[in-house]
């Protein structure tokens, strides 16, 4: 799925959503994944703003913020959007880039990722 | 129903207070909603199945607690027109950030085959498009008419236009012979009074050129 951060990364692949207790098949908005950077924006190593740059290969978690398949609201509504989209995290729920680029779900909110959602530029 | 599994609670009219699980069916009951809402009946489930309660949705914020909000807004369909309400219908967000609701899946499915609603006669673009079922008065466009107005000039003012126009012929005709003869009149004491000056030996020879000369004074005159 797409990564929206500007940690340096920009595809990444799921390998295990972490639920408590339950091995789900799934993920959806707001849950945590463990992903492998598939592919990633080229290191920088004379320039670069944040310290840490992220690089193919890597193996880090990561937060779901847009799904294509369908989040249902609790006013009954669904949301859906164009494609899949996560941000990376650090092993303490933080994020590792500075920045996101593009919309953002509210339900994240809901799922006490605040911070994600007031750092993007859009929220539905 | 759904607003029964989230225990609705009321205030019966004889001062108790409960839930829907609480309540016997079995009575007859005066109650009031809690949005003012007032009834009376036998089996009261029956009643609140008739009277659904608006939808709420829920805001849960990560210290435990929750408000309830009354989602509002009834938005319109971004394909069909329709008016899409709260519970009901998807939301799609493209790529580029934007927003299409739908209210059904058939306009979804019609959308996302990229047909153009403008083609589709069902929906509210093709309608207005082609002012199906508009009544006159707005589709009609109001004729403007300039009216106008009568005004008087610098020299002629409102008064003395309306009495030119209205002069009759006859008083018109009077008018203009009286002006004549009053020119003739003019013209000829003017004469009179210039051969008087003159000598009468000039007559002969300068009869032709005086008499010229007093009618170009008299045009003058006049």
């Amino acid at each position: 799925m797409q990564v929206i951060d500007n940690s340096g990364a920009l595809l990444i692949e799921c390998v295990n959503v972490l639920k408590q207790k339950v091995n789900n098949g799934w993920g959806s908005v707001g849950d945590e994944i463990v992903c492998v950077v598939k592919k990633a924006r080229p290191v920088n190593a004379a320039t670069s703003a944040s310290a840490v740059k992220v690089r193919r290969g890597d193996v880090r978690r990561a937060v779901i913020v847009r799904t294509k398949k369908v989040v249902r609201r609790p006013d009954g509504r669904f949301i859906r959007f164009d494609d899949n989209a996560a941000v990376l995290l650090n092993n303490k729920r933080e994020m590792l880039g500075t920045r996101i680029g593009g919309v953002v779900s509210a339900d994240l909110r809901m799922k006490g990722w605040g911070k994600i959602v007031s750092l993007a530029p859009k929220v539905v | 129903m759904r607003s029964l599994e989230r225990g609705v609670s009321w205030e019966l009219n004889d001062g108790r207070f409960g839930t829907d699980e609480q309540v016997d069916g079995g009575g007859w009951v005066d109650w009031t909603r809690d949005d003012g809402h007032r009834g009376s009946g036998v089996d009261i489930r029956m009643e609140l199945l008739t009277y659904l309660p608006p939808p709420t949705i829920s805001h849960f914020h990560t210290d435990g607690t929750s408000t309830h909000y009354l989602s509002h807004k009834v938005e319109i369909d971004s394909f069909s027109g329709y008016r899409i309400y709260p519970s009901r219908g998807r939301l799609f967000v493209r790529g580029d950030s934007k927003i299409f609701r739908f209210s059904t899946s058939k306009s979804e499915s019609l959308f996302l085959q990229r047909k153009n609603p403008r083609k589709i006669a069902w929906t509210q673009v093709y309608r207005r498009m082609h002012k199906k079922g508009i009544t006159e008065e707005v589709a009609k466009k109001r004729s403007r008419k300039t009216v106008k107005h009568q005004r008087g000039i610098v020299g002629a003012d409102l008064a003395a236009i309306a009495e030119r126009r209205n002069q009759t012929a006859q008083a018109r005709l009077t008018l203009r012979t009286e002006a004549l003869s009053k020119a003739k009149a003019e013209k000829k004491a003017k004469e009179a009074k210039k051969e008087k000056t003159k000598p009468a030996t000039r007559a002969p020879a300068a009869a032709p050129r005086i008499s010229k000369q007093q009618m170009k004074g008299g045009k003058g005159g006049r």
